[in-house]
């Protein structure tokens, strides 16, 4: 039951988050572009910066590799004189020197770089669970939308005013979001590229993630995990508003859902415990 | 031909023949992949619109590519390319027909075996062309089938039923040739062919048959449980809505799959770096350079590959330690690569380069798996496979390694392997127009893939554009669909090679490459061998025989042991002794 947007003052002007319209969107950048989607992420400069630096590495390799190899076929094609042995002790101690060198500088750049994120960002669910700000949101996939449930005025899932959105996920910006994930049928894949934020959602499993939005704005949700038929279509957008657009119309969702609230329903009134790392 | 003759023929047991057996049914099931291919292409180049030829196919919607079309046939394509095409060229087709030859051996160990894997492939492939016709289409849960999409409840229908059957029944015979290449190779060396003499290629294809020991079964296991997850209503990987009572893991079948699946990488790329080694060798004219290194990193990545799958799960929700430790494990992995890399071109490296057509096949192996490889340093580490996790990135990534790098060792052992399989050599213009086009296609189809997925495109959109953020890569697409089409049509070429030569070619010359491995150069049954593969360029044999290569069991006249090329071992690298 999705909140009449018309009631809160939405930052962003995007389309409605409507997964079923077919976009008429101008492109935002070239066809060639190399860059990665847009960040909207507080933290996702880290990992765009890593993802630069080893596409740096590819394209430093690569050249190397394809030099030499064409260096080694133009000079050498035909040559009179051959060495006739498998290289001496001090050419094949280059060869292991060369790639410890290489697999140094090369993977322990990514390890580094990546353990740093993990350790900050990505596995650290203290800072959603520490931080008073948080916001939880309890995310269940189906065969092909995103199902939000939003905890409602009083801070706590399982009551009334649970909010619960369908394709159309709100945050508040600049504040942790943290996220609750599950899947009702097949295994899909909860990704918001604007985010770098990218986990499964698989039956009988909840799995958990968290990401800060760096401004207001609206973005789209993706599956990347192959669900079925109409898996290119389970689109949705997510709006990242000011902490106080956020919190009204967090306020009249709930009110509107507490109206609305059928004690009967049982199959609407899902949930998962929490649970704290 | 009576009935009972054509029986008999079919049932071979003779390694060459089986060999020739699985190159045709390969080449059949790669025209049926690459088909499919195209369309998929098509597909992401014109969404929606009628594909060119096929309202045969596809009456109701004039040709149109449907979504429950779409999923059935990117589906078909990965299982029909990987299980049908490339695995059994490189293992059926050139592992049955050097193998024994190169090792001295005439026969398999297990000669009805070779025949038995055969047919239990043969009888995968009719399976998988059947579900084609059945209703409710052939199978669309993608070709890893992760489950609950993969059980009935959400692919209905016999086509994902036959299409598991089938992918049993490849694994039996995979399952097979691997046992068989092992014991083959552990057992029916001929005199004198020490573990440091065997050729590359015999290396390469003694590892993925290890391989194919070790982890084929734990694809049967994972298929077999789905299997009967789909048949037998029990609930293996079944949880969520589907769930009747307790319900089973869904991810316990991605650990299995993967277990499996990527080793199976290797099991592909390994045939493909041996013959790289050996080829580099031969047509440098020296000595491979650190042969036992190049062994030795080979054996070091057969070691690795079943300890570094679940980087394939980095965002299923895996505990922390087990991504730190995977993400160590597959990083780890890049270190014998580079070795081996390394060596091949310190090969190159003051040899005489000949650029015939399997040597430039295997050049282009080398530049395709070599860019595969380094565009896949990012997906070992968590954070940065996060972004590019499911992307067109990764498909970009594994199609220049499994995909092209695969197929163009295919063609390069082709090129060299066929005068002695069929007696007539392939034309070489025609194979190189060949073997360059497709290289240099491989890399504008896969480059594209990669700069789609880096600018976030997922993969499996039936139409990507759904999306505002993906909506710019159109004409990206549409760019990489032109180029995969010229892929296709230059495959023609290969065609009319092989029509020409089978049909009109020329007798070629017993040992058209002048390299002395045993499938060249066998003198008989009572064969010992002497040297290594690579007596390339040796001093006292061109003094005494007056050319530049002498086979591995020829005795030379002066009786002294031309040059065992002089490898010290090395310590820390694990054994090629």
């Amino acid at each position: 039951m999705p909140a009449s947007s018309d009631s809160t003052a939405v930052a962003s002007t995007s389309a409605p988050p409507d997964a079923q319209t077919p976009l008429a969107v101008e492109p935002s950048r070239g066809a060639w572009s190399l860059s990665p989607p847009e960040n909207a992420s507080a933290t996702g400069d880290r990992i765009d910066a890593l993802l630069a630096r080893s596409h740096g590495f590819d394209f430093a390799l690569a050249a190397v590799m394809l030099g030499w190899l064409l260096v080694a076929v133009l000079r050498f094609r035909g040559a009179r004189k051959v060495a006739p042995d498998g290289g001496t002790r001090r050419s094949r101690a280059w060869v292991l020197g060369l790639a410890l060198g290489v697999f140094g500088v090369v993977d322990g750049t990514l390890f580094l770089g990546s353990e740093g994120y993990l350790r900050d960002v990505l596995w650290n669910l203290r800072v959603p669970a520490e931080d008073p700000r948080t916001v939880r949101i309890e995310i269940n996939a189906h065969q092909w939308s995103w199902e939000a449930r939003y905890a409602g005025a009083d801070g706590t899932f399982g009551t009334k005013d649970d909010v619960v959105t369908w394709n159309d996920l709100r945050i508040p910006a600049g504040v942790p979001v943290w996220v609750q994930l599950v899947s009702t049928d097949v295994v899909h894949g909860f990704s918001l590229p604007a985010f770098r934020v990218k986990l499964d959602a698989i039956p009988g499993r909840v799995n958990q993630t968290w990401f800060q939005a760096a401004r207001e704005g609206a973005w789209e949700a993706a599956c990347y995990q192959h669900c079925g038929t109409s898996h290119y279509r389970m689109r949705g957008m997510l709006t990242a508003m000011s902490p106080e657009a956020y919190a009204a119309w967090l306020r009249e969702a709930g009110r509107q859902a507490a109206q609305t609230y059928d004690a009967d329903d049982t199959a609407a009134h899902w949930g998962w415990a929490w649970r704290t790392p | 031909m009576t009935p009972g003759a054509l029986l008999r023929s079919l049932w071979t047991t003779d390694p060459q023949r089986v060999a020739r057996q699985y190159l045709w049914g390969g080449f059949l099931f790669l025209l049926v992949g690459g088909l499919l291919a195209m369309v998929i292409r098509f597909q992401w180049g014109w969404p929606g619109q009628p594909v060119p030829g096929l309202a045969w196919a596809l009456p109701e919607s004039g040709g149109a590519i449907t979504p429950p079309t779409y999923t059935a046939v990117f589906t078909m394509h990965g299982l029909l390319m990987i299980f049908f095409a490339v695995t059994p060229l490189l293992f059926g087709a050139l592992g049955h027909f050097v193998l024994p030859l190169a090792i001295g051996s005439r026969q398999m160990a297990f000669p009805r075996l070779s025949a038995f894997g055969f047919w239990a492939y043969a009888v995968g492939g009719a399976l998988m062309l059947a579900s084609f016709v059945v209703r409710l289409g052939p199978a669309s849960a993608g070709w890893t089938s992760y489950p609950p999409l993969a059980t009935p409840a959400f692919t209905p229908g016999l086509g994902q039923t036959l299409v598991t059957v089938a992918v049993l029944c490849v694994g039996v015979s995979a399952f097979l040739y691997g046992l068989n290449f092992v014991v083959t190779v552990v057992r029916c060396r001929a005199p004198g062919m020490t573990w440091g003499r065997l050729p590359l290629v015999v290396w390469g294809l003694f590892y993925g048959a290890v391989l194919n020991v070790l982890f084929v079964p734990v694809l049967a296991a994972a298929t077999g449980l789905l299997l009967l997850d789909r048949v037998a209503g029990t609930q293996f990987f079944i949880a969520g809505a589907a769930a009747v009572g307790g319900g089973g893991d869904p991810v316990v079948y991605q650990h299995l799959f993967w277990l499996f699946g990527h080793p199976e990488v290797y099991i592909l790329i390994l045939p493909a770096w041996g013959m790289v080694g050996d080829f580099v060798a031969f047509f440098s004219r020296k000595p491979a350079h650190g042969y036992r290194l190049t062994a030795g990193a080979m054996g070091a990545v057969t070691a690795l590959s079943g300890a570094v799958y679940a980087h394939h799960l980095f965002t299923s929700g895996m505990a922390p330690v087990l991504g730190r430790t995977f993400m160590v494990l597959t990083l780890l992995i890049s270190l014998p690569a580079e070795v081996m890399f390394l060596n091949w071109l310190m090969t190159l490296w003051r040899g005489s380069v000949r650029l015939t057509s399997p040597m430039l096949a295997a050049l282009a192996t080398m530049i395709v798996f070599g860019l595969g490889g380094i565009t896949g340093l990012a997906l070992g580490a968590v954070a940065t496979d996060v972004p590019l996790h499911g992307t067109m990135w990764v498909v970009g990534h594994f199609h220049l390694t499994m995909g092209a790098a695969s197929f163009l060792a295919v063609f390069a052992g082709l090129y060299f392997w066929f005068p002695r399989m069929y007696g007539r050599a392939l034309d070489e213009r025609l194979a190189k127009v060949h073997v360059v086009a497709s290289a240099v296609l491989f890399i504008a189809v896969f480059g594209g893939q990669l700069v789609a997925g880096y600018a976030g495109q997922l993969r499996r959109l039936y139409d990507p554009y759904q999306y505002a953020f993906l909506a710019h890569l159109l004409t990206l697409n549409r760019w990489t669909s032109v180029a995969a089409f010229l892929l296709g049509a230059v495959q023609l070429v290969f065609v009319v090679n092989l029509v020409r030569t089978l049909g009109w070619g020329r007798a070629s010359e017993p040992n058209p490459w002048r390299v002395g491995t045993l499938e060249w150069t066998d003198a008989g049954p009572a064969a010992v061998v002497l040297r290594g593969p690579h007596a390339l360029s040796q001093p006292e044999v061109q003094q005494q025989l007056g050319r530049d290569w002498i086979g591995q069991a020829e005795p030379l006249p002066s009786g002294g042991l031309a040059a065992e090329p002089v490898a010290p071992p090395v310590p820390g690298v694990e054994g090629a002794g």
